[in-house]
């Protein structure tokens, strides 16, 4: 069943495409009659410009058709004017002495000639323009693409925010009332906890009073068969019940996550803005600086802030607990949004760098006080539902971040998407003022020791686990995502908008796939199998570039990656829950997200020394053989345990960061 | 829950219209930075025809005073173009040398928006001089003003249209939810799974405790 907010997306998603296409309808024609004409004119004076300065060379004495260099001249002229598809100088009797471009598909293209003459009047050849009205249709097109892009993501922004609109207490009523005939439609019978006393009531209601009905028939069935000692009608009763979730009680979404999840989404948000344009704008300030070649350049901001992340995640943990998550996450979003504001503002490379590590060490400290936060008020299976609450958050943002960012460093500048950036940042500030709870201090962090990560490396197959699949997959990721790539698409022309959209890519396949493979996986009691298999799907996406280096093969990179990281994410979370017993839970889980953390600043920082030597396709090539040997090597380590009952749920990672 | 559900449709409502209003006012600006492309490039090939005539005139030891062809040349080339007000040749201080309005000759103008100019250099390289181009903005503001008449007209009813789209979307879904809610206060008239799932609870529940409720009527309500 399609619930509302998801059924009014995808309508407004059609009606967005099909008014955007009349809008650029309405372009085109308005084009036709206003631009046409000024392009003939400019074709018309460009053919005189060009009648003129070969008749300067006539009459010093050059014949007609011995003239060197007129060939490269049109190609100039075509390349300073797009519109111009085809230049063509002829003799009067049509024989043609020079010709740039191809008039394929041009028939019916208006042609302006302009006429080249003696000194007598004698006409001497004839120059052709013909123009290609097409590319402002074109650029129309690209604007519009863009537009549809940034209405699609901003319908995901405003599902996401729109508890913050309209008020949380109509978001949970229509969340209850949709729970429960969603779970009808699915044929499950389990009670619904919330949504009681919501506004929904009077229809929420009748539904829970015939499947509590249900329900008590059922306990009283089978205290009826428990008194009999019909086994055989146990047994049948508890397979049904665990069918149909009769009598089960389905939980709703936490509120701790529900309360950080607005503002957490719109400071990730913020950074995931930056993704297209940063290598970019990276090596535009690096330019002047001739000791910083251009792949470091690009790399070194990247390699700083994760650098800075992995370095943070242990004692911010600790301080976020001691200063309280409040103060931390307000404290986090402001640094972040001095350091989006100084990149902005700044021409200096190294300026930049430095703006880099204080908006990484502000992410780091918003991040672990809001995954506090939301552990601080969850216990049990209920903090792996709030902690999927939290990730799903960084997922949406990371879908919708790299498009709006492109399109507006393309538009506005760079500076002004780090601007908006800021903005952000300040506003999740203001959003956590209003949604987080006041400070709980500890009077003193517990956090974590370096040698509680030392005794959790001691977990049986869990350091094969995190070296060969955890550390290689988010440096594949990083190298290729925030790195690789939009540079390779930099260099082909890609805009920063485009750029953004191929970052798109890897989210959206990995919040539609997660679940999924998360439910496969769990079927078939296969998780280490999974991350295998997920392992050797991206290193194959990465391995297949030198193939043939073109949009596809980055395209198909991408989708593979995105592919056998859905399947391996959740599985490798449950298999590091598996291992964090005997009370070194807090141990492991930060060991496993330090080394996830290592692999994204070793990412960039491997892709940057390798481009320069080895190119593109050859740098994301080694670094998936490594993703696939690593995979292997996990293989091998765990022979015969590729199949096993998992004792956690599976659960996605925290997103891409 | 109808409140939320109206708010709901017109907080889309409002997204929809500001995608095809920001679609639209986009386009205008391409459009228009094209039209102002167009017209400046058109303008800007004549100014380096000009300028590489006092190049080449340079070349052969002519000083830029000196070439008083360009009185009749600037003036021939003016009127070739409507929407050209004035051409001149200036010095590398900024003084007219040669105008296709006589009447600017020697005078200093600062730099105006509406401009296009083109350097002139020496074999040296050195700047000598400086061909400067000025439009007619109405040049400019006419092409504006029939592309924003052209968008407009396109542009409102598309946006009132998806406006009313998604309003009438959004209150069929809702009115569907309320539907399925009323539906789904009867296990008769449940989704099918839901049905099949009654239906096989209330089989076993017959089996275990004979004289159990094995249909799919309507439960008393309490």
């Amino acid at each position: 069943m399609i619930g509302f907010r998801a059924g009014i997306s995808i309508a407004i998603a059609l009606v967005l495409c099909v008014a955007l296409a009349v809008v650029g309808w309405g372009a085109r024609t308005a084009a036709q009659r206003t631009i046409e004409p000024e392009m003939l004119a400019k074709a018309q004076s460009v053919g005189r410009s060009a009648a003129s300065l070969v008749e300067v060379a006539y009459g010093s004495g050059i014949p007609i058709d011995k003239m060197v260099g007129v060939r490269s001249y049109f190609a100039d002229l075509r390349k300073a004017n797009r519109e111009f598809a085809l230049i063509r100088m002829t003799t009067p009797d049509g024989r043609e002495l020079a010709r740039s471009g191809d008039g394929t598909g041009m028939a019916g293209a208006p042609v302006v000639h302009t006429a080249v003459t003696s000194r007598s009047g004698v006409p001497i050849a004839d120059i052709a323009v013909t123009v290609d009205p097409g590319v402002i249709s074109e650029e129309v097109g690209g604007v519009l693409i863009d537009v549809a892009f940034i209405g699609i993501v901003s319908l995901l922004i405003a599902l996401e925010l729109v508890a913050l609109v309209i008020g949380t207490s109509g978001i949970a009523a229509l969340a209850a009332l949709e729970d429960r005939l969603r779970a009808l439609a699915k044929g499950r019978l389990a009670l619904h906890e919330s949504g009681a006393q919501t506004r929904a009531r009077d229809l929420v209601a009748p539904i829970d009073q015939q499947v509590s009905l249900l329900a008590a028939r059922h306990a009283e069935a089978r205290a009826a068969a428990a008194r009999a000692g019909d086994a055989e009608a146990l047994a049948q009763l508890d397979l049904v019940a665990r069918r149909t979730g009769l009598g089960a009680v389905s939980t709703s979404e936490n509120q701790a996550a529900v309360a950080v999840r607005p503002a957490l989404f719109l400071f990730m948000l913020a950074e995931e803005l930056t993704r297209p344009f940063l290598p970019r704008f990276a090596q535009g300030l690096a330019a002047a600086d001739e000791a910083i070649g251009p792949d470091l350049a690009a790399s070194l901001p990247i390699v700083a802030f994760m650098a800075v992340m992995a370095l943070c995640q242990l004692p911010f943990a600790a301080l976020s607990e001691r200063m309280g998550r409040r103060p931390g996450f307000l404290i986090g979003a402001l640094l972040a949004a001095a350091g989006y504001a100084l990149s902005a503002s700044t021409g200096d490379y190294m300026l930049f760098l430095a703006a880099r590590v204080t908006t990484a060490v502000g992410y780091a400290l918003v991040f672990v006080s809001a995954q506090g936060h939301v552990v601080d008020h969850a216990a049990g299976s209920a903090r792996t539902t709030a902690l999927a609450v939290f990730v799903r958050a960084i997922m949406v943002a990371s879908l919708c971040g790299p498009p709006i960012g492109g399109v507006v460093a393309d538009r506005l500048g760079p500076q002004a998407a780090f601007m908006l950036a800021a903005g952000l940042a300040v506003l999740s500030l203001g959003v956590a003022v209003l949604t987080l709870p006041a400070a709980r201090h500890a009077a003193r962090g517990a956090g974590l020791a370096w040698s509680d990560l030392k005794d959790a490396a001691r977990a049986p197959r869990l350091m094969a686990l995190l070296v060969g699949c955890a550390f290689p997959a988010k440096l594949l990721l990083a190298a290729l995502c925030f790195l690789l790539v939009p540079l390779q698409l930099q260099a082909m022309g890609y805009s920063s908008a485009a750029i953004g959209r191929f970052q798109m890519i890897y989210p959206i396949l990995m919040v539609m796939l997660v679940p999924v493979f998360a439910a496969m996986a769990d079927r078939l009691s296969a998780r280490a199998g999974f991350v295998v298999l997920g392992g050797l799907v991206a290193g194959a996406g990465a391995l297949a570039l030198p193939l043939y280096p073109g949009v596809p093969t980055i395209a198909l990179a991408l989708v593979l990656l995105g592919v056998g990281q859905s399947m391996s994410i959740a599985s490798q979370s449950a298999l590091v829950a598996d291992s964090a017993t005997g009370g070194r839970s807090a141990g492991v889980l930060g060991l496993f997200r330090l080394v996830e953390r290592s692999g994204n600043a070793a990412g960039p920082a491997a892709a940057g020394a390798l481009l320069a030597g080895l190119g593109f396709a050859l740098s994301g090539a080694l670094l998936g053989a490594v993703v696939v040997a690593g995979a292997a090597l996990y293989a091998v380590a765990g022979r015969g345990t590729l199949r096993g009952e998992a004792t956690h749920a599976a659960v996605a990672s925290e997103g891409e960061v | 829950m109808t409140r939320t559900t109206l708010w709901l449709i017109a907080l889309f409502a409002l997204i929809a219209a500001a995608c095809v209003a920001f679609g639209a006012y986009f386009s205008y600006v391409t459009l228009l930075n094209a039209h102002r492309n167009a017209i400046e490039a058109r303008f800007a090939i004549t100014a380096e025809r000009l300028a590489g005539t006092a190049e080449r005139a340079s070349s052969l030891g002519i000083a830029l005073p000196a070439q008083t062809t360009f009185e009749g040349l600037l003036r021939r080339e003016a009127e070739l173009e409507p929407s050209i007000s004035a051409i001149d040749v200036v010095d590398e201080r900024g003084v007219v040398l040669f105008s296709s309005e006589p009447a600017r000759v020697g005078r200093a103008d600062p730099k105006v928006r509406n401009a296009v100019s083109k350097r002139i250099t020496s074999d040296l390289g050195t700047t000598i001089g400086l061909v400067e181009l000025r439009y007619d903005p109405e040049a400019l503001a006419a092409g504006a003003a029939a592309l924003a008449d052209d968008l407009t007209v396109i542009a409102i009813p598309t946006l009132a249209v998806a406006c009313l789209a998604t309003i009438l979307v959004g209150l069929l879904l809702a009115l569907g939810l309320r539907r399925s809610a009323r539906r789904a206060a009867e296990p008769a008239s449940w989704p099918p799974a839901a049905r099949t799932a009654f239906e096989t609870v209330a089989k076993v529940h017959l089996r275990a405790a004979p004289g159990a409720p094995s249909s799919l009527a309507p439960e008393p309500r309490t």
